[in-house]
């Protein structure tokens, strides 16, 4: 009686997940399959369920520096790896002593500093655009890559010391404390010490920062004006309202953009989980 | 006295650079929004011909009925995203929360739409939402459910369901994760101790596991809740609010007349509206979080 009810759960899980497998994957399935069709193949009613003559023409267009559309494409690439890579760079500068002074000190205003930080986390970028984007036309920043990199820094801020505070917490204080009896200062034994045993938190953070860069559109569709500075969220954009009805090229496009995101997660989700585990739930 | 406060400028000194930065990059925009709030700006932008027109930016947005159906249709959207996406986020996670062979990279998989550009997945459903050579209608016909394609993104009545499928697929994965992490959390000595006692599976679960969950859930509902609300990018690039406005929430309609209609002491003041109502679920955020610290510092 009981190992059957055991059972019921257990194959209403399975059924349950399957499902939502289902969901979660036949989107990503229908991206890649009409990725590898021609446009006259995509534009068919009926569909073509499965490809019949598959190519891989949308990908080696958009990848090589000869064709119009590649050079564009790589372009958008390569200005999201730049804005990307700095905005992650500096984040963690900012927001390693950061956290480790909230995980650490008890000084006045603590409690409250931190909570602003974390309400950061509540606003929408829509409340920030108009006043940010008169803020970068007086600097002149607009259409530089310097107005995106400041703007995601505050976006990642946040969340990067609210996770990295959670592993500094699991870092017993002793460890500190023996370095500090063998003469070491504050700021070496944090060095030497704290940072080592911290870096698979740092390393998740940087990668949830790099990767709130990389898929970032509303600053960028506002900030960015000229075609040779934009991001690929934005460029994205850009490739469809030129390239209308091209949907397997989109398709390919929208590939190529999710892959070093996906790999990222993939290989590093035991980090990310264990990072939200331990900043997220304990608080 | 003297040594505290020296002590606690050396302390100050390792969050001044977060500090500053947020402060340049906050404080002054939240400033700033509230004083464009009063005016009329011209559409040219240029600031120094401003007229200062004290509430009537407020009273007009809140009197205007595209205003009451934007409010609507983020209730919506916020209610049903939310609801459905926690709802399969949690189901996931408990579904995945014992040892089996390929456990990880079922995980892994499952929290690709969260990962995805939110650009790239609003162009993928609106390939497959496509009202000619959409995937989803030609399935609809071929499986015999209706007889012809359906019409997602280009009817007033279906659009905002179509969009809210669209935001479950890319959010539960999220509320996934935070109750997986949370699950880690129940101890198992807890759970056996329950079984010794007697208590029947359904009944270890509703009164270790769930009641262990009830922090991580109100955290996670109050995220979704405020990730929904704050969501542009799927909306806008599936269809920019319409058709005939029919979509736009809150976040798109102010986007529009900023960066549409070039109306930014108006969208200002629709912001502040936004940000005093969002600062109200903030103040439960906060309480939802020290909340559940404090019960767990009297229970140890």
């Amino acid at each position: 009686m009981k190992v059957g009810r055991i059972d019921g759960w257990r194959v209403g899980g399975w059924a349950f997940l399957t499902l939502l497998l289902l969901f979660a994957v036949l989107p990503m399935a229908w991206m890649l399959l009409t990725s590898v069709k021609t446009q006259f193949a995509a534009a068919q009613y009926p569909p073509e369920w499965w490809p019949h003559h598959p190519t891989l023409q949308n990908y080696t267009r958009l990848l090589s520096p000869s064709s119009d559309v590649g050079q564009e494409f790589l372009t958008y690439m390569l200005n999201s790896l730049w804005v990307s890579s700095a905005t992650t760079v500096i984040g963690v500068i900012i927001a390693v002593p950061a956290a480790y002074a909230f995980s650490r000190f008890r000084f006045p205003g603590r409690e409250t500093l931190f909570y602003a930080v974390l309400l950061r986390n509540m606003f929408p970028g829509v409340v920030f655009l108009i006043p940010l984007f008169i803020m970068m036309r007086t600097l002149r920043l607009v259409n530089t890559e310097w107005s995106l990199i400041l703007t995601y820094l505050t976006f990642g801020l946040p969340l990067s010391i609210w996770l990295l505070k959670g592993f500094y917490d699991n870092i017993p204080p002793q460890l500190e404390q023996a370095a500090r009896i063998d003469g070491a200062s504050r700021f070496q034994a944090f060095i030497r010490v704290v940072m080592p045993l911290s870096s698979p938190g740092i390393i998740a953070t940087a990668i949830y920062s790099f990767v709130q860069a990389w898929n970032e559109y509303i600053y960028a569709l506002t900030f960015l004006t000229g075609k040779e500075k934009l991001t690929l969220p934005v460029g994205l954009q850009q490739f469809f309202t030129e390239y209308a009805t091209d949907w397997p090229g989109l398709m390919a496009a929208a590939f190529i953009m999710s892959v070093p995101v996906v790999t990222m997660f993939l290989i590093l989700q035991r980090y990310f989980v264990r990072a939200l585990a331990e900043g997220a739930v304990k608080s | 006295m003297g040594r505290r406060l020296r002590r606690a400028a050396a302390d100050y000194a390792y969050i001044a650079p977060a500090l500053g930065v947020l402060l340049f990059v906050i404080g002054y925009p939240i400033c700033d929004t509230i004083y464009l709030s009063f005016f009329a700006t011209p559409p040219n932008l240029a600031m120094s011909q401003k007229v200062f027109v004290g509430f009537g930016n407020y009273t007009r947005i809140l009197g205007s009925d595209a205003f009451l159906s934007a409010t609507w249709n983020t209730f919506l959207w916020t209610f049903f995203s939310t609801g459905i996406s926690f709802v399969l986020g949690f189901g996931a996670a408990l579904a995945l929360n014992r040892e089996f062979v390929g456990r990880g990279l079922l995980r892994g998989v499952l929290l690709v739409p969260y990962v995805i550009s939110a650009v790239a997945a609003a162009y993928v459903w609106r390939w497959l939402y496509h009202s000619d050579f959409g995937v989803i209608g030609a399935l609809s016909v071929a499986l015999r459910i209706t007889d012809k394609p359906l019409i997602f993104l280009d009817d007033v009545n279906t659009v905002l369901p179509s969009l809210i499928v669209v935001n479950i697929w890319k959010e539960f994965p999220f509320a996934m994760i935070m109750v997986l992490a949370g699950l880690q959390t129940v101890p198992d000595q807890l759970l056996r101790a329950a079984r010794v006692d007697g208590a029947g599976p359904w009944h270890a679960f509703w009164h270790v596991t769930f009641s262990h969950l009830r922090g991580v859930s109100t955290i996670t509902v109050l995220l979704l809740v405020v990730t929904s609300i704050n969501s542009f990018t799927i909306p806008w690039i599936m269809t920019g609010g319409g058709p005939a406005g029919a979509s736009h929430i809150w976040i798109t309609a102010i986007y529009e007349m900023a960066f549409g209609r070039l109306r930014f002491g108006a969208a200002a003041a629709y912001s502040v509206i936004l940000f005093l109502i969002l600062m109200c679920l903030g103040y439960f955020y906060v309480r939802a979080l020290t909340g559940a610290g404090n019960k767990r510092s009297a229970a140890e």
